[in-house]
């Protein structure tokens, strides 16, 4: 072989086992560091309420918390909703975060409507967006009654 | 031992290198780039001292930022050079950034100094980004909580970077653990290896000069060394002196712990980042992705690619009409934007302003369905003291 040929093994060989320990190690440690983006929560139900209590044709805010694995510790979380029972024992439960950029959403008795302090967004009584950027309605929580307490479904 | 180091670390090369003469006409403008690494350099060394005495965990930074502010000897000083100190960066960065359009400083050979710049400037809103989360106050849950959505709503993989930046599907102990490791590690690393690059490019193709520079006045200016360092470093002390003042007379803000069920907080980011919170009300509907992915990202992408764009070689502001009106429109509208999120009127809405009652009650840990044994709290602000009573009795009972 010539020392030009040569040269060029060696520099293709370089290049080669640089290659294969980076993938060795740049593989695991990408997974390592985007894999919560595939975790799944576990879903649970959380009561908020007995149903007498929260019996109302109005919006309720309602403030609970419930426990779930954040990460590497088992985490108190905090939920803020609203609650309102259509009288037929339809309840409807709405998740105050804003579906535009995450912001509490406040319900207005007297504009009838859910107003997020943060772009303006404005949302009426069943979720819609009325107006603002939100491209989505507010997020609906499924809900669930047992032995007269009101569940939602925490994802 | 001179001679021994000379020979060595060829301290008589380094000098002549450093003696070397500037172009003329340079201004105090071209001190601008030395204020900025010393505002790194200023951050790097207040964040060591902070991290000392801070712990990434929410159980934890928001006692450990108060225990800095109010027990550990000069800590409140030590924070406020350095929350002054990145807000007087971005300021910074942003003036030489201005002052290198300009000029036009960015045109051929410079090019790659130029890209370089422009990802320090990235590295630099990083660096704000990740640090206002780590005293997990309510201003930094929520300008948190925003900024990683305005990430969600990028096309395809939008969500996935969120959560990744998240950690998990919302902000919690895992994402205040990688912006803590972000903010200590991997941006340190990436700024100090970006700005040894850029001085380089810097030494190597030498000071742009101003637009009146003819090419005979390129190496018949004033020194670098001792002259421009001399006027670098009474800007660097005088910048030292309002920071410190700044951090003497004008605490810190620290708000209340993070609360994430809190509505009555109106979130805001910090200042350098408003203009883009204030942009977004301008889009909605199907157009909200216009504001938090289109514009900027198009906008960084315009400015990280300028001088492959603008290829003329002219410089003088006056001739490239086309820059300065871009320039001056940008400017204008970051400025504008930002002076509109700052004075925009907090919401009031006729429910927050009844006083809430809060009521705790615990139910049996047996009616979920998962196997995970903990207890649920319930707040109603509605509830009457009865009420109130009545529940917490209910609960004591099924523990």
């Amino acid at each position: 072989m010539s020392k030009e040929g040569r040269r060029s093994f060696l520099q293709i060989a370089i290049a080669c086992i640089g290659g294969l320990m980076s993938l060795a190690a740049g593989i695991p440690l990408i997974g390592f560091a985007i894999s919560p983006a595939w975790k799944k929560g576990e879903s649970q139900w959380v009561d908020v309420g007995t149903v007498d209590r929260l019996k109302n044709s109005r919006f309720k805010k309602v403030n609970y918390t419930f426990t779930a694995k954040d990460g590497w510790v088992k985490a108190t979380k905090k939920r803020s909703v609203y609650v309102t029972d259509a009288g037929n024992g339809a309840w409807s439960v709405f998740s105050r975060t804003c579906s535009h950029l995450g912001c509490l959403v406040r319900w207005d008795e007297s504009k009838e409507s859910f107003l997020c302090p943060c772009h303006g967004a404005v949302f009426d009584k069943t979720g819609a967006v009325v107006a603002g950027p939100p491209p989505r309605p507010l997020q609906k929580l499924e809900v669930k009654v047992e032995n007269g307490l009101l569940y939602v479904k925490e994802a | 031992m001179k001679q021994f180091l000379n020979d060595r670390l060829l301290l008589d090369g380094v000098m002549a290198h450093l003696r070397k003469p500037l172009p003329k006409h340079i201004n105090l403008l071209f001190s601008l780039g030395s204020l900025a690494m010393f505002l790194l350099l200023l951050q790097a060394a207040t964040g060591a001292f902070l991290a000392l005495s801070y712990s990434p965990s929410p159980d934890h930074a928001y006692n450990a930022v108060n225990y800095i502010n109010d027990e550990v000897p000069f800590g409140k000083f030590v924070r406020g050079l350095h929350h002054w100190g990145a807000s007087a960066m971005v300021i910074i960065v942003f003036l030489h950034i201005l002052r290198v359009v300009l000029y036009g400083s960015y045109k051929a050979p410079r090019e790659l100094t130029w890209v370089v710049g422009v990802l320090l400037l990235l590295v630099t809103l990083g660096f704000g980004f990740t640090g206002y989360l780590l005293p997990w106050d309510e201003k930094a849950y929520w300008a948190t909580v925003v900024g990683i959505e305005i990430s969600s709503a990028a096309p395809v993989l939008g969500d996935v970077v969120a959560k990744i930046m998240r950690g998990g599907a919302e902000v919690g102990a895992v994402t205040l653990s990688r912006f803590y490791a972000l903010h200590t590690i991997w941006l340190p690393w990436l700024a100090f290896g970006l700005v040894g690059l850029h001085l380089f490019l810097v030494r190597f193709y030498g000071s742009s000069g101003t637009p009146k520079n003819t090419p005979e006045d390129m190496e018949t200016g004033k020194p670098f060394y001792p002259d421009q360092v001399f006027e670098d470093v009474v800007g660097m002390l005088i910048l030292f002196v309002i920071l410190a003042c700044a951090a003497l007379f004008a605490p810190v803000p620290l708000e209340d712990v993070a609360d994430p069920t809190n509505a009555d907080y109106d979130p805001r980011p910090e200042w350098y980042f408003l203009f883009l919170f204030q942009l977004l009300k301008y889009f909605q509907g199907p157009f909200e992705i216009l504001g938090t992915f289109v514009i900027p990202t198009v906008g960084m992408l315009l400015l990280l690619f300028l001088p492959f764009l603008d290829r003329s070689e002219r410089k003088v502001l006056w001739k490239r009409p086309i820059a300065m009106t871009v320039t001056s429109i940008c400017v204008v509208t970051i400025v504008g934007l930002t002076i509109l999120g700052a004075t925009a009127p907090k919401l009031e809405t006729q429910e927050e302003a009844q006083p809430a009652d809060e009521v705790q009650q615990v139910t049996p840990p047996d009616t979920e369905t998962t196997d995970i044994d903990e207890e649920e709290d319930v707040f109603d602000f509605q509830l009457t003291e009865e009420e109130i009573e009545g529940a917490r009795e209910v609960g004591e009972d099924s523990q």
